[in-house]
């Protein structure tokens, strides 16, 4: 692949003075198919990581015990009400210096290295939305339907597993999609806690060679494919679930 | 209306859905203000056992730093008026150009705002920073200095203008056609349906979900900070460094950054939802 | 930043701002030379850093102070007006000096070559640094010392290029300094690499116990002084020739070490040998 389109943007650059460095340099090559990679990667798991907890979050706040809708319902509201930025200093800066860390000699590998803070950091601060958009899906299935699962004899947990959370699923969908995008867009904040990913990555290629616009449209259709895929993913997803005349 | 969920297309509804539908009880604020407080109390122990002598507390250090972390949080908000009002102006524009009759511009209108709405923040200020001039020439000869918060300003205020766009397309798109026809009998033209009859209605619906955005954009305006702006966090930075930069100062500054932003965004949610309630129970 | 140049390759933020970007300008030229300009206004604005301890950071009323600040108030001072510090970043310094936002820049900033050609650089410079590591006592020996490891950084240091390819360490760059430093502490790399001027002071402070500086510099760069380059040789560029050689010369720069409790360097002490006019003579008369 390098070797093909090489001489290509080499060319570009001493013709037009457009400087794709990242595609015939190896050294700026290699480095930015490791922040592509770390970019899907932490918008891959920061996703899930939402995900379940929304799901959990979710589940809980069906709970009878007023401490627990409680916490869960402050865990959201923190969340939400406050600047993810913040969020990922604190998380890393804060409570990293209170986690365990290995004594390599000098310097300590964390065991909770900032690519893993950041999937923390960002899966909490997205999943406090998806309890949200899950509960309010879960308020849309009808009570008779959890009615019906309970003289089956399902348990709390079975009855939310196998009849509410599916059925609920469906609803939330669309916010859902929102939400995954908009939390795959909040992932290039990683940057500031030093997450070599994309937009980390291609700010360090930029200063070091000082071709901001190129980089920079770079960094745009990044986004805007991987936006596009997460949404185009989700609706088909959507079309596949529907359950004729279910949901309106 | 059956929820979009299309690529590039967003509905109203799962906008409004963001919000917080159950309802908000000041304890929350207590909650945080109670974790604040004991982590502050973790912090000073942590301190004290280390040297009787030495700096002072991280509480005193903070205490001491407050007000200067205070009049950077008076930028913050600042920034997020003025990106609100130009989103406001701007997202309102190319909204209606989004739904113009002429393709000519509601094909660009659509591809300024889904290039917006689908970046992420960070990127657009990256953008705006590094790529807008300093010094502006502006048509009647005069310059305008761009300085680096103005620039930010403007930054954030491009996605917000973005989803505003969308917010006015959908909310005009979801007055029912038959509006359009009734109108259209009483010999009114498309412009006066719009100004007199649609868009009246629009103004209703779109509030809760722009004050949500509000809200969202001054969660963003400390971004800035990365680019050397001084509001609320660099100052906080600054005033780390300044005070020797000891890492047991961390979690009470950013702690108090969190409690600085929830104390103004939350009470907004709040009101957010109880708008959203009352234009809910009108229609 | 050639602006305009810039702006035009991209397409995107054209189509959105091409209405209201209609040119670039040009730095606005007043008559009179910026010297007579400042006397008449009654401020002096001077560029510093926003956090660059002890050289140039906040006091908890907002306010500016450190060894940078003290250096603008004697040119301010000698000309009998007001001083305005003006915050920058080494990003947008230049291009203030350029604006005429600022008079001059004193600001942490290295002389270089590409700088010259820029912005009218003082001679003599009145510091100087080069990269080197701060590291817990034991952890680094030399340089070769960082391969594979994780070393904090400094984003935009125009030496971590070097560094990464040279030595070969992890580089975890930060957008600020008081990051860097609180992931070195915490144990997150093995290294700071940073300005030895910034890394001294720090262990001066007391704050450091148990870390050192265990590697000599790669280089040594003088940081200089600025003012807008068609100043260099009128009025205001020779006046702070005069008072960068004077802040040699008479001992201020000595005398600021001790103040803000920095470790004295060499260079300053020789500098002011160097320079203090042999007045020897006129014990004879």
């Amino acid at each position: 692949m390098f070797d093909l389109i090489a001489p290509i943007f080499q060319r570009l650059n001493v013709e037009t003075g457009w400087n794709f460095i990242i595609f015939y340099d190896r050294y700026e090559y290699d480095r930015f198919l490791t922040g592509i990679s770390i970019s899907l990667q932490l918008i891959l798991w920061s996703i899930l990581l939402s995900l379940v907890i929304g799901v959990l979050g979710a589940w809980v706040q069906t709970a009878r015990s007023r401490l627990l809708r409680g916490v869960v319902d402050g865990y959201i509201q923190l969340f939400r009400n406050t600047p993810p930025l913040i969020q990922l200093l604190f998380f890393y800066f804060g409570l990293g210096a209170f986690t365990p860390q290995v004594d390599m000699g000098g310097y300590y590998e964390p065991l909770i290295s900032s690519f893993t803070w950041a999937i923390l950091a960002l899966g909490i601060f997205g999943g406090a939305f998806n309890v949200e958009i899950f509960r309010s899906g879960i308020e849309a299935v009808p009570k008779a339907t959890a009615e019906a699962a309970e003289s089956l004899c399902f348990s709390s947990w079975q009855t939310y597993a196998y009849v509410t959370l599916p059925l609920a699923f469906r609803i939330s969908l669309p916010a859902l999609t929102n939400n995954l995008v908009s939390l795959a867009k909040t992932t290039s904040l990683a940057y500031v806690i030093s997450v070599p990913e994309m937009t980390y990555t291609l700010n360090q290629v930029w200063s070091d060679n000082i071709n901001v616009p190129e980089m920079m449209i770079v960094l745009f259709l990044f986004y805007v494919v991987v936006v596009s895929l997460i949404a185009a993913g989700l609706h088909v997803l959507e079309k596949r679930l529907a359950l004729p005349g279910y949901g309106r | 209306m059956r929820a979009l969920a299309k690529p590039f297309r967003i509905d109203v509804e799962a906008v409004s859905s963001f919000l917080p539908s159950r309802a908000l009880r000041g304890w929350h604020g207590i909650l945080l203000l109670a974790l604040f407080l004991a982590s502050l109390a973790i912090a000073t122990a942590h301190a004290q056992s280390g040297a009787a002598a030495g700096p002072p507390s991280p509480l005193a250090t903070l205490v001491e730093w407050i007000p200067f972390i205070l009049r950077g949080f008076l930028l913050n908000l600042g920034m997020s008026f003025l990106a609100m009002a130009i989103a406001t102006v701007l997202g309102i524009g190319l909204g209606l150009l989004q739904l113009s009759r002429s393709r000519f511009l509601s094909l660009p209108a659509w591809l300024v705002t889904h290039l917006f709405r689908n970046s992420p923040w960070l990127v657009i200020l990256f953008v705006v920073m590094l790529l807008v001039p300093f010094e502006l020439q502006l048509p009647g000869g005069g310059t305008f200095i761009m300085s680096d918060w103005l620039k930010a300003t403007f930054a954030f205020s491009l996605p917000v203008m973005a989803n505003v766009s969308e917010i006015v397309r959908g909310a005009i798109v979801s007055i029912p056609k038959g509006q359009w026809e009734s109108a259209e009998s009483l010999a009114f033209t498309h412009g006066q349906t719009l100004r007199w009859i649609i868009l009246p209605q629009c103004v209703k619906r779109a509030i809760p979900p722009w004050m949500n955005w509000y809200a969202l954009l001054t969660m963003a305006t400390p971004m800035a900070s990365i680019l050397g702006v001084r509001e609320a966090v660099g100052n906080g930075q600054a005033a780390m460094e300044a005070a020797g930069a000891r890492p047991e100062l961390l979690v009470p500054f950013y702690l108090f950054l969190l409690l600085l932003f929830f104390a103004y965004i939350y009470p907004i949610s709040i009101w957010t939802r109880m708008i959203e309630r009352k234009y809910a129970v009108d229609s | 930043m050639n602006s305009i140049a810039t702006v035009m390759r991209f397409p995107a933020l054209v189509a959105v701002m091409g209405a209201t970007l209609l040119a670039a300008a040009a730095p606005a030229q007043a008559e009179g030379g910026r010297l007579e300009e400042i006397l008449e206004r009654g401020t002096l604005r001077v560029g510093v850093l926003g956090a660059f301890k002890p050289w140039s950071f906040p006091s908890p009323d907002g306010s500016q102070q450190g060894i940078e600040v003290d250096l603008a108030q004697s040119v301010a001072d000698t000309l009998g007006v007001k001083l305005e510090p003006v915050v920058v970043t080494s990003a947008n310094r230049m291009q203030f000096l350029q604006q005429g936002k600022i008079d001059a820049i004193i600001g942490g900033m290295y002389d270089t070559a590409e700088r010259r050609q820029i912005i009218g650089i003082i001679e003599p410079a009145y510091w100087t640094s080069g990269p080197t590591l701060m590291a817990k006592e034991g952890a680094v020996a030399s340089w070769d010392d960082l391969k594979g490891k994780p070393v904090c950084a400094k984003q935009g240091a125009n030496y971590n290029k070097q560094v990464q390819q040279d030595y070969g360490p992890r580089l975890v760059a930060f957008a600020g300094n008081t990051e860097g430093k609180a992931a070195l502490r915490a144990g997150k790399c093995v290294a700071w690499l940073y300005d030895d001027a910034s890394i001294m002071a720090d262990l001066a402070s007391g704050e450091w116990d148990g870390y050192t500086m265990p590697v000599s510099v790669l280089f040594n760069n003088p940081w200089a002084s600025a003012v807008p380059i068609e100043e260099l040789d009128k009025p205001w560029g020779v006046f702070m020739t005069g008072m960068a050689y004077k802040w040699q010369a008479d001992g201020k720069l000595v005398e600021l070490e001790k103040k803000w409790e920095v470790k004295p360097s060499d260079w300053i002490a020789e500098q002011h040998k160097r320079l203090e006019w042999d007045e020897s003579y006129l014990k004879g008369q």
